[in-house]
């Protein structure tokens, strides 16, 4: 099954996700190494959100087969979560949970290691204090945040927040849909180096990204056009008559 | 140690431990038989076309008193909370006094139980279909008038004030400025008004004033199970039509939910909601005329028996602490046990998804079901007693909040729940940290209310003896001794008072904190 000497994090191989009129994802064949850092292009509706949803999981494709680290989906309840657990995701509404402490956030990245007891031990008691701290640090927050209610943060620190509960995960594949999309250039770059510096093997990150000009950091890029794959290289070849191919016209931002 | 949210709300379970304790000496085994039958029976209920002609006669003069009562309190309500909103005495005279006033007065008929109203009656009146519908709408109006006067006074007023700087006279204003705001939220709690009304008919035909109630205390006592069942599933028919009805008009006229507190834009269909409202005159005058209520019958007076100087040393000493006690510890328990369990129960469920429908089937039965005749069922198989009254009255309100629960589970942004599935939390944990905890604080804050309305209803459960001032108040009404009822309907007052102002701190708190 392996793709090449190490086993792909992720395979996607004929996905097709059907949708109203055309399907949302057409023949959709992607592949991420361990240590892969790959930007998602495309304009809005391309099906970028669709292939997202298809990694992680939340959408099984009508067609096509999706491997987790060489492995199918798990016909098992257990075996399936547990291939969940591999899985990170950084929502573009990060979905944190507003009545809980930002420790309590971090360890819910932990449930699905944890059973009954700690799940309930962790709404009563600060548990795992240093590792949370050390997943804080990296994001480059202070861990005096920990006891803070997530609701007392700031649109900044909620967003390290996040990142540092996909940390807390230890996922092999890191997914993020359109995490920059409401910050300001700087600190989207600053959050966006951070999280590229998460990505090395045996994890493989994949990001869907509406701005060309953050494609830096990145090993390769993929674009999608009407639910298909139009563009699959390293970034470097990334022209601005792809991106205007991809965005149909003058694409947002600038070119590399 | 502060327990977050979504685990303080699992707490109130906690009450399980020294219930399990406590339960096992109070079996007495009797009756186990006698219980598996009945719960047979659930799925053969007798198909007899008499006995179905009768259930249906009482099934027809139950929701027939209920409509009656509701529409009772609905024009006393209407009626007694402008008297007591401080907004229409201000526009009206400049002081708000005798708003104040008012609003202490009607206290009292509130403090008071459908149930004690209703044995009152029918000492004073005799066995009459009006008994029950008075009896409903007595009670009910003045909870629909602290509502509505609540709702009032929370209107912003800077309409009012324009329209009084403009030169409108004070009524005109009033009426114009308010009540358009006031229609979508006298409509919604009035809708939920009508699921209580039926509740509570039921409820006053198990103690004798007529309707399905009485049918269906009459064959559980003869141990007539499948006709028992048949009514049952009649009345959950009828409860589950309604509740569909009531919330297909509340969505179709955009009115809030029972206790969001978020007002959405008043509905664009008012004239229609009008016309529904009126609609309701002729259709309780009809109603009416067929249950053979008779206004003027209310004034023949009975003499009362037993009626003189009272005897009230006896009164004084009758066991008071116990009786608080009791009656407390019920309501401690009951609404516990209640509160706690539904999000426990849902939880437990969470992973089978046909279990959560078995869940809804349990708590409709529990809504409709009323507490007097699980308690009966329960004597059964153990020993009466506060915890036996206490396991009746919780399942009952455990159907009320359980829907609320659900309901408002369905309602809430699934997204927190989704994302921890997807990170491989199990279903359990998925729901307790991604949906309890934005719903932890509404939830609450309807369960201390839920505390007040169950200290009020514990009377109802008082047949089962030694539960306190319930039990004592059926027996003192059944032995005419009036010096003694009248201490125990003031005490019940009271305390119902007295829980009320707390429960109200306790749901302030609630949401202020949210």
């Amino acid at each position: 099954m392996a793709a090449g000497p190490a086993t792909a994090v992720l395979a996607l191989r004929g996905v097709r996700v059907a949708g109203r009129g055309r399907p949302r994802l057409e023949d959709v064949d992607l592949s991420l190494a361990p240590g892969e850092r790959v930007a998602l292009l495309g304009a809005s509706g391309a099906g970028k959100s669709t292939l997202l949803a298809v990694a992680n999981g939340l959408l099984a494709p009508a067609a096509g087969t999706v491997l987790w680290e060489g492995q199918p989906p798990a016909r098992s309840r257990r075996g399936r979560r547990r291939q969940q657990a591999r899985i990170g995701t950084l929502w573009q509404d990060l979905r944190l949970i507003e009545e809980l402490t930002v420790q309590q956030n971090l360890n819910a990245a932990r449930l699905a290691r944890w059973g009954w007891p700690r799940a309930v031990l962790n709404l009563l008691l600060p548990l795992d204090t240093e590792a949370c701290a050390a997943a804080l640090r990296a994001m480059d927050l202070d861990p005096a945040l920990l006891e803070q209610p997530v609701t007392a943060l700031s649109g900044g620190q909620r967003q390290r927040v996040a990142m540092a509960r996909l940390l807390r995960q230890e996922p092999t594949l890191l997914l993020a849909d359109e995490p920059l999309a409401s910050l300001d250039p700087r600190l989207a770059g600053e959050l966006l180096a951070l999280l590229l510096a998460q990505a090395e093997a045996p994890r493989a990150l994949l990001l869907s990204l509406h701005r060309p000009d953050l494609l830096e950091g990145f090993d390769r890029a993929v674009g999608l056009k009407d639910g298909r794959v139009l563009f699959d290289g390293p970034v470097g070849q990334v022209t601005p008559d792809l991106l205007a191919d991809l965005y149909g016209g003058t694409p947002p931002g600038a070119a590399p | 140690m502060k327990p977050a949210p979504p685990l303080l709300m699992l707490l109130p379970a906690l009450v399980l431990v020294p219930l399990a304790v406590l339960l096992p000496p109070l079996v007495h085994g009797g009756g186990w038989e006698l219980i598996g039958t009945f719960a047979l029976a659930a799925v053969t209920p007798s198909l007899d076309p008499v006995v179905l002609a009768s259930l249906l006669k009482g099934l027809a003069v139950t929701v027939g008193m209920a409509l009656l009562g509701w529409a009772g309190s609905l024009v006393l309500g209407l009626l007694l909370g402008v008297c007591s909103s401080r907004t229409v005495w201000r526009t009206l005279t400049g002081s708000t006094m005798l708003a104040e006033l008012i609003r202490r007065l009607l206290a009292l008929p509130r403090a008071i139980h459908e149930l004690i109203w209703g044995l009152l009656l029918l000492q004073l009146v005799g066995l009459q279909p009006a008994v029950a519908v008075l009896a409903i709408a007595l009670p009910f109006g003045a909870l629909v008038a602290r509502v509505l006067s609540d709702l009032l006074d929370a209107l912003p007023t800077t309409g009012l004030e324009a329209l009084r700087a403009a030169g409108a006279p004070a009524p005109a204003a009033l009426l114009t400025a308010l009540g358009p705001a006031l229609l979508p939220g006298v409509l919604s709690y009035g809708g939920y008004r009508l699921e209580c009304a039926l509740r509570s008919a039921t409820l006053l035909g198990v103690f004798g004033l007529g309707g399905l109630g009485t049918d269906l205390k009459l064959t559980l006592q003869s141990l007539q199970f499948h006709e028992l069942w048949s009514g049952l599933w009649l009345l959950l028919a009828v409860m589950l039509a309604l509740e569909a009805g009531i919330s297909l008009l509340r969505r179709r006229w955009l009115v809030p939910g029972r206790f969001v507190l978020a007002r959405r834009g008043v509905g664009e269909r008012s004239r229609e909601m009008l016309l529904a409202l009126a609609a309701l005159v002729p259709l309780s005058v009809l109603v009416g005329r067929s249950l053979g209520v008779d206004p003027a019958a209310l004034l023949n007076w009975q003499p009362l028996p037993g009626l003189g100087g009272g005897d009230w040393a006896a009164t004084w000493a009758l066991p008071w602490p116990r009786l608080v006690g009791g009656t407390l510890l019920l309501t401690a328990l009951a609404a516990s046990l209640a509160v706690g369990l539904a999000p426990l129960l849902l939880l437990v469920v969470a992973p089978v998804g046909w279990a959560r429908q078995g869940l809804r089937l349990l708590w409709a039965l529990g809504r409709l079901w009323p507490p007097p005749l699980t308690a009966l069922l329960l004597l059964f198989v153990l020993e009466p007693g506060v915890i036996t009254a206490a396991l009746a009255l919780g399942f009952h309100n455990l159907g009320v909040l359980g829907r609320l629960l659900l309901e408002s589970a369905d309602a809430t942004d699934p997204a927190a729940e989704e994302a921890l599935a997807c990170a491989g939390s199990g279903p359990r944990l998925a729901l307790l940290y991604g949906r309890f905890s934005a719903l932890a604080r509404p939830y609450l804050a309807y369960g201390a209310y839920r505390a007040d309305v169950i200290l009020r209803e514990s009377v109802v459960v008082g047949l089962v003896g030694a539960t306190g001032l319930g039990s004592q108040l059926l027996e003192s009404l059944s032995s005419f001794a009036w010096d003694q009822l009248l201490a125990l309907v003031a005490a019940y007052a009271l305390l119902t008072l007295a829980g009320e102002d707390l429960s109200d701190r306790a749901r302030h708190r609630w949401l202020r904190a949210a």
